[in-house]
């Protein structure tokens, strides 16, 4: 029976305590909350993240196809004990980051992925799923890799994670490196920003719906446009740039 | 053998340099290497100092101590420094170790360090 | 000397642009000719710092100049570090005001995000002196770092003022549709909030994330040509006056005063002397604010205020739009980006747009007389240019 099968495809989710939400001010001064979701929630997110499947450039392409599995992973009960965390401004999400408890004690990071630069968001989305692996799940350490030279720099260097080369990361076949307890705790200022709890109205305006981002990385599309504009008074630059970027014309 | 960091006095009027430059600065001398090497002394007071964090790639640590310390005698120097509380105006002392790795080669330079004061 | 007019302008959009670096150099210098009508160039000067060693493109004028179909015009590269654009103007200048050409086109350019942040932190590095900086780790950020504390513990600087100039810059910038950076900050992200230090962390304490320019590609060009070529020009007259350099030692240690911009001081008062106006003259500023200390140290240096006097100027709101003397009100580095050989020719462009009264929305209110300074290395070697509107 189809019943049977899936109880013997499903992994048992451990009883993991939730992330408490918190809100933090970004540099533009605007509120930003970081909350847990839920599998009824990964739906709206694939749709927010597919887009950045094809956007070739920093990484981008490799990490939201990865992070696009893992949800999808997540909602059909594939992986266990799978958590995610949002970040959201407004409503609209600004990030995704996700993780896993490998076995009590051991946690393992996954992703993140930030929807909206220039304002330290991936930086404030992985020190939150940090302080939720240590400091809420109770993890001894976590298992972190980088796809990026960026990410590297942020994490492995900046935090002086240490080496686990000999655990393979789930990732696939890269160098584990691991955020201790110690070093932790060494980092909690820099780590464990953000204030609780988040005001009633702001939460209820994450809860409400998870918008989809307004300025996400996008292919780039005809960079010279803005200068092109400025000289070309028919506006053509313009609408050339505009229908590359909904209709995918090439090379006009 | 103990590595020294060199200044290049003048033998003309007496000028000392660091670092080295070609033409007394002094004097003008247009004569090539008319300069008597000597060690810098090591000892000083710190002028001012930063900790970077954005560090070149050869550089794997969290950050980085810099400082220009003002040596006894006058000459003014860059180097890295050993301090976790730097404060303007202490006295420092200095010894030459690797101050970069780079592949196939190791670059030496003066590390400044706190005085421990007797008390 | 004969006077030098600048007949046409063009610049890019700064920020992440994949194309060659050649066709960086050449896209504005297509601008200016559009701008100024001219296609007869007789001499092309192409400002950058980087091709050689992260482009993997020298001889960059060679290529330029082929690319603008321009051949057989004289062509050169002029590297001076940051202050390679304003070198290349002042090329320009010796140009046409010696009587040898009429019209001279002067692009710079840099493409400094065809490799990663280590490796363009690095190319910087290379400004630094060899011996007895270079291998120490030393980077520009951590010299603008140490003069920072010095100027905090002489004259009172603090953080907030430094964040004070970034927020100006940085949404100033908004209203420039070039500008690299198109995000609104404010002192409560970057300064007061708990999560500032996130959010703005340290690069070089005492310098924060926010107070240093980002890492931009772009490229910017003026057209300079005598005053008979300029007759022909139907565009507002901008003569470019003053033309001032100085250099310093290239070991920072080795300055006289550790707080003084010694090149700055002596280029604005040449580039001034041979205006024939001075710094109370000018109207509207382009200052090189690579770091936010140096539109502050800058602009007592230059004279415009008092030594250690700055600061107080920019509480006060002097130097933002609508003050006594705004500054930077492009964005500066800070918020337009720092293409390094086209930061000078940058901001020529927005000068000489100020003075012929096109800037739209951060137009300065009747601008006649502008000024820009060029800092290369850590102050080892600056360039400052005086522009007068003329007509």
């Amino acid at each position: 029976m189809s019943v049977d099968l899936e109880k013997t495809l499903r992994p048992i989710d451990a009883d993991l305590p939730p992330y408490p939400a918190k809100r933090v001010t970004l540099a533009s001064g605007d509120e930003m909350v970081i909350r847990q979701v839920g599998r009824d929630d990964v739906s709206t997110l694939l749709a927010h993240v597919e887009p950045l499947i094809h956007v070739e450039r920093d990484y981008y392409d490799i990490v939201a196809a990865r992070v696009y599995a893992e949800l999808l992973a997540y909602h059909v009960h594939r992986v266990q004990d799978e958590y995610v965390l949002v970040a959201q401004i407004d409503g609209e999400l600004a990030a995704v980051v996700n993780g896993r408890q490998v076995r009590p004690g051991l946690g393992m990071s996954l992703h993140t992925l930030a929807l909206r630069r220039g304002l330290r968001i991936g930086a404030h989305a992985f020190a939150a799923k940090m302080e939720y692996h240590i400091d809420i799940l109770g993890h001894d350490e976590v298992l972190v890799v980088a796809e990026s030279p960026i990410g590297f720099r942020r994490w492995m260097i900046e935090y002086q994670l240490e080496e686990r080369f000999d655990t393979p990361h789930e990732l696939g076949g890269v160098p584990s490196y691991a955020l201790t307890r110690e070093l932790f705790e060494r980092a909690r200022s820099k780590l464990v920003v953000g204030r609780r709890p988040v005001p009633a109205e702001l939460l209820a305006k994450a809860q409400e719906a998870i918008l989809p981002p307004t300025d996400p990385p996008t292919p780039p599309a005809d960079l010279l446009a803005a200068t092109r504009a400025r000289y070309d008074t028919t506006g053509t630059a313009l609408m050339l740039q505009r229908r590359i970027q909904e209709q995918g014309v090439q090379d006009a | 053998m103990e590595r020294r960091i060199y200044a290049y006095r003048c033998r003309s009027c007496g000028t000392a340099h660091y670092p080295f430059r070609m033409r007394c600065k002094g004097c003008g001398n247009l004569e090539f290497f008319e300069f008597d090497a000597e060690p810098l002394p090591t000892s000083g007071t710190l002028l001012t100092f930063t900790h970077v964090h954005n560090l070149p790639a050869e550089y794997e640590v969290e950050r980085l101590g810099l400082g220009v310390v003002e040596l006894e005698g006058g000459m003014r120097v860059t180097g890295q420094i050993d301090i976790d509380r730097p404060e303007l105006g202490m006295p420092v002392n200095g010894s030459v170790e690797v101050v970069r790795h780079e592949p196939y080669e190791d670059y030496w330079g003066l590390v400044f360090r706190a005085v421990r004061r007797r008390t | 000397m004969r006077s030098v007019y600048v007949a046409g302008i063009g610049v890019t959009t700064f920020g992440r642009l994949e194309y060659p670096l050649a066709e960086i150099a050449a896209y504005p210098a297509m601008m200016a000719m559009k701008d100024a009508g001219l296609t007869e160039v007789e001499q092309v000067y192409v400002a950058n710092m980087g091709g050689g060693r992260i482009n993997h493109q020298t001889g960059l004028a060679s290529a330029v100049v082929d690319t603008l179909s321009l051949t057989p015009a004289a062509a050169e590269v002029i590297e001076n570090g940051p202050a390679s654009g304003a070198s290349a103007l002042k090329q320009g200048v010796l140009a046409v005001g010696s009587g040898m050409y009429d019209v001279v086109l002067v692009t710079g350019a840099e493409r400094m995000r065809e490799v990663n942040n280590l490796d363009a932190t690095d190319f910087i590095a290379t400004l630094t002196h060899p011996l007895s900086e270079y291998v120490y780790g030393v980077t520009l950020p951590a010299h603008a770092a140490m003069f920072t504390r010095l100027y905090m513990a002489k004259y009172g600087v603090t953080e907030r003022h430094l964040a004070m100039v970034a927020v100006k810059n940085q949404n100033q910038a908004m209203a420039n549709e070039f500008a690299h950076l198109q995000q609104r900050i404010t002192i409560e992200g970057i300064l007061d909030s708990p999560e500032a230090m996130t959010n703005n962390p340290y690069v070089a304490e005492p310098l924060r994330f926010f107070d240093c320019c980002p890492v931009s590609d772009g490229g910017a060009c003026l057209i300079l040509v005598s005053e008979d070529a300029m007759a022909g020009v139907d565009r507002p007259w901008v003569r470019l006056a003053g033309v001032g350099q100085a250099t310093d030692t290239h070991a920072v240690a080795e300055r006289a005063d550790p707080t003084e911009l010694t090149a700055v001081r002596l280029a604005a008062e040449r580039s001034f002397a041979m205006a024939g106006c001075g710094p109370a003259d000018v109207d509207v500023a382009e200052l090189h604010d690579a770091f936010t200390i140096l539109e502050i140290a800058e602009s007592e240096e230059a004279g415009f205020f008092g030594k250690g006097e700055g600061h107080l100027a920019l509480e006060q709101g002097e130097t933002c739009l609508g003050g006594s003397l705004p500054i930077n009100v492009s964005g500066g580095l800070k918020g337009r980006g720092h293409p390094v050989g086209a930061t000078g020719i940058a901001q020529a462009h927005e000068i000489v747009t100020q003075l012929r009264h096109e800037a739209g929305a951060r137009q300065v209110d009747d601008a006649a007389i502008g000024f820009t300074c060029n800092f290369g290395g850590f102050g080892n070697n600056v360039v400052c240019l005086t522009f007068i509107k003329e007509r």
